[in-house]
């Protein structure tokens, strides 16, 4: 027996239906005869192939442009919030929590709304360690109230299926593959980052992960996970038709990273 | 008609039309050159290949410790599991579960074991409507046709046929163009979506560690189908098991490469037990179905390594025989180098014993393979293994063959006889042999040995020119 692999007997200890027991007792038997002689091996380092002291968010940019979504920066440090937002501030100011440093991100969402003729947008966020925390949601929502476009923030069946886009946050993101990664949750519904036609995923530089193996290796860890992680890398996409590509065929297509530096 | 008589037929039928075999080889040496674009931008490809092959190959040896693992971890997350020893238990269970739910409409995620079972005849015939959601499936559905490629399965239409297709069977208006054929089936899949009771998908990979499936779609379909129902059965192989969930980055890494050239597919979901309380949308229920057909059988025997496969499909693609008779040739739920191996293994009967024949054992499936299966030593073995059915006439003349080979003397004569009886139908080829020989050269051209041999320029100077 090879001591990687787990223990024999773990399907006693818990409640596993006697006809799936009993199959797998039959397994074992019939597979008695299988040698074993492979060992499980290291990964680390074999696997990697973007290492930390790379330029993440280069790297993150560079391969999320050619899974086919729009990445962009967003530098916090911009001096002026009234022109970076793009328009004057909403009557009455947004108070002092719209400082400068946080504008700029938000002048970009309502740029790509307002280009798309967005009349109503999903927000669906819900961690408050994320790039959209609640002083960032605020700011946002207002902003948006100004531009004439609702937000929604109860992800329900009539919602998903009418809204002109979903903003998200995300819970990390890989530099090697462009991908970011959304999970259910309390708050977050799987079919936000899904099912309305424009994805806008906001992204703190300090979420991306050099590799999916790190990614991987931190979940294996993790023994409360969430029902569903989503690697989302791009938009939806299909080439089956005589192998043209197009996008958007169930899922969004169009998928906006904003990165805030 | 025997077997070899009818695959000769559909074998004769394929490479007759033209426009499939022209659609087929356009498609597969795009992929072929996407897989090499991909896996140049690995820095170890090589080594990744060898890792994958590697903890599949102890999966395997482990694999009832893993799948106990894996069990115990999917009821710990609240899923529900089941054991299908075979296609028609993996159909009872599954059409049980569905009258359970009282379902009606179910949504299918793109998954070769459910073709393997053949369940949506199974479902359709208990009244349960089956849609299959992936864009390639969803057009072979509403065509009455079948998949001719593991990943991209109407390889073999044009857009004319599938705007046919699609105008004749949903009612839409006709046209040829992808985007606008793509946004008609989006429109329509959706109202299905918003309506579906149940979802059923296959397995990519299932995570021992964690209890966790792993599903790889680019559309979203898979993602669409685990969320918009309240219940998601999946069916899964049980050599889709694999130890730990950082093993992933290795497969994942090599998956979508293989298949599409994309380093990563658009959407890769891992899944962990039905929908929390507290969670918005997802299913409430999942059941996960564990089908044997026939693999434990396979993994005592010789052919064990066929079970390290992970369904990419990059066999296919660098086939020269998959290239010029398509998938349909087959005549099985698995086509191409691996469905060579794979369908006569699993069904242990005559009916498929040319697959492993249909090979020239070139070797390009082994070097597209992302887990290393050597593929044409594996054909090679199952040739063997099933001669004593192969007809009389034939093993008398390969035994004939052999002996001849085997000696010098009998070598040089045989060569002299080739080249006094061989017909040259031009360019130094034999396509129409005689006698015994004509049963070879049906379905072959053979090369005609040159005027004079090696040995004999050698002996005539060849070694004094350089």
């Amino acid at each position: 027996m090879n001591a990687d692999a787990p223990r024999a007997d773990v399907a006693q200890a818990i409640n596993v239906d006697p006809a799936v027991r009993e199959a797998l007792r039959g397994l074992r038997r019939q597979t008695e005869s299988v040698p074993r002689r492979t060992a499980l091996p290291d990964l680390a380092e074999r696997v990697r192939q973007v290492g930390a002291d790379e330029d993440l968010v280069r790297r993150f940019e560079q391969a999320a442009t050619a899974a086919g979504a729009h990445v962009h920066l967003v530098s916090q440090t911009d001096q002026n919030p009234g022109r970076q937002a793009g328009a004057r501030l909403p009557a009455g100011g947004i108070g002092p929590r719209a400082d400068a440093k946080r504008c700029a991100w938000i002048a970009k969402v309502r740029e790509l709304l307002q280009a798309r003729g967005a009349k109503t947008a999903l927000l669906a966020t819900a961690r408050p360690d994320s790039a959209l925390n609640s002083e960032r949601r605020q700011e946002l929502v207002m902003f948006l109230a100004a531009d004439g476009i609702a937000e929604q923030s109860t992800p329900d069946d009539e919602t998903l299926f009418s809204v002109d886009a979903a903003i998200t946050d995300v819970s990390a993101a890989i530099a090697e593959t462009g991908t970011i990664v959304c999970v259910s949750g309390p708050g977050l519904a799987r079919g936000a980052s899904l099912i309305p036609p424009v994805h806008i995923a906001v992204v703190a530089a300090q979420q991306i992960l050099p590799d999916l193996y790190d990614y991987l290796e931190q979940i294996g860890a993790d023994a409360d996970l969430p029902a569903s992680h989503m690697l989302i890398s791009g938009p939806s996409k299909t080439a089956d038709i005589e192998g043209v590509l197009v996008t958007g065929m169930h899922g969004p297509g169009e998928l906006h990273v904003i990165v805030l530096m | 008609m025997s077997a070899s008589d009818a695959f000769r037929a559909r074998v004769a039928k394929a490479v007759a039309d033209r426009r499939v075999v022209q659609a087929v080889h356009l498609a597969t040496w795009r992929k072929v050159s996407a897989r090499q674009a991909g896996f140049a931008l690995l820095r170890n490809a090589e080594e990744l290949r060898d890792l994958a092959s590697q903890i599949k190959q102890h999966t395997l040896e482990n694999l009832p410790q893993y799948l106990e693992q894996f069990v115990t971890q999917v009821r710990r997350v609240g899923g529900q599991i089941h054991w299908a020893k075979d296609a028609a238990a993996a159909r009872a269970i599954i059409c049980d579960l569905a009258r359970g739910y009282a379902s009606h409409l179910a949504v299918k995620v793109k998954s070769m074991t459910t073709e393997e079972v053949d369940l949506n005849h199974a479902l359709e015939a208990i009244g349960v409507r089956v849609v299959e959601t992936d864009l390639g499936e969803f057009i072979v559905q509403i065509d009455h046709d079948r998949p001719s490629h593991i990943v991209t399965p109407i390889i073999h239409k044009d857009r004319r046929q599938i705007a046919a297709a699609m105008a004749r069977e949903i009612g839409c208006e006709y046209t040829e163009d992808p985007t606008e054929l793509t946004k008609l089936a989006r429109r329509y899949l959706r109202d299905i979506f918003r309506r579906c009771d149940l979802g059923i998908s296959g397995v990519n990979f299932g995570v021992a560690e964690t209890g966790t499936i792993c599903l790889c779609t680019n559309e979203g379909n898979g993602r669409m189908s685990t969320t918009r129902p309240r219940v998601h059965i999946a069916l899964m192989g049980i050599e889709k098991v694999i130890p730990r969930m950082r093993d992933l980055a290795v497969f994942l890494k090599l998956l979508s490469r293989s298949s599409t050239g994309q380093p990563m597919g658009s959407y890769t979901t891992l899944i962990t037990g039905p929908k929390r309380p507290a969670d918005p949308d997802g299913p409430e229920r999942l059941h996960v179905v564990l089908l044997d057909n026939g693999r434990a059988d396979i993994l005592r025997g010789p052919f064990a390594e066929v079970l390290k496969c992970i369904r990419c499909g990059a066999c296919l693609n660098a086939c020269p025989v998959y290239r010029n008779i398509g998938g349909h040739a087959y005549n099985s739920v698995y086509p191409g180098p691996i469905g060579s191996l794979v369908t006569p293994l699993l069904n242990a009967d005559r009916r498929h014993d040319d697959l492993p024949r249909a090979s020239s054992l070139c070797g390009a499936c082994y070097v597209a393979c992302p887990v290393k299966i050597n593929i044409p030593d594996l054909l090679v073995k199952l040739r063997a293994a099933t001669r004593a059915r192969q007809p009389w006439g034939k093993r008398a003349a390969l035994r004939a063959w052999c002996w001849a080979m085997c000696s010098a003397s009998t070598y040089r004569q045989g060569q002299r006889l080739m080249r006094t009886f061989l017909p040259d139908d031009g360019e130094g080829w034999t396509t129409r042999g005689v006698g015994p020989l004509g049963e070879w050269t049906a379905t072959r051209d053979l090369p005609r040995p040159p005027s004079k041999s090696f040995r004999q320029l050698w002996e005539e100077g060849l070694a004094d020119e350089r």
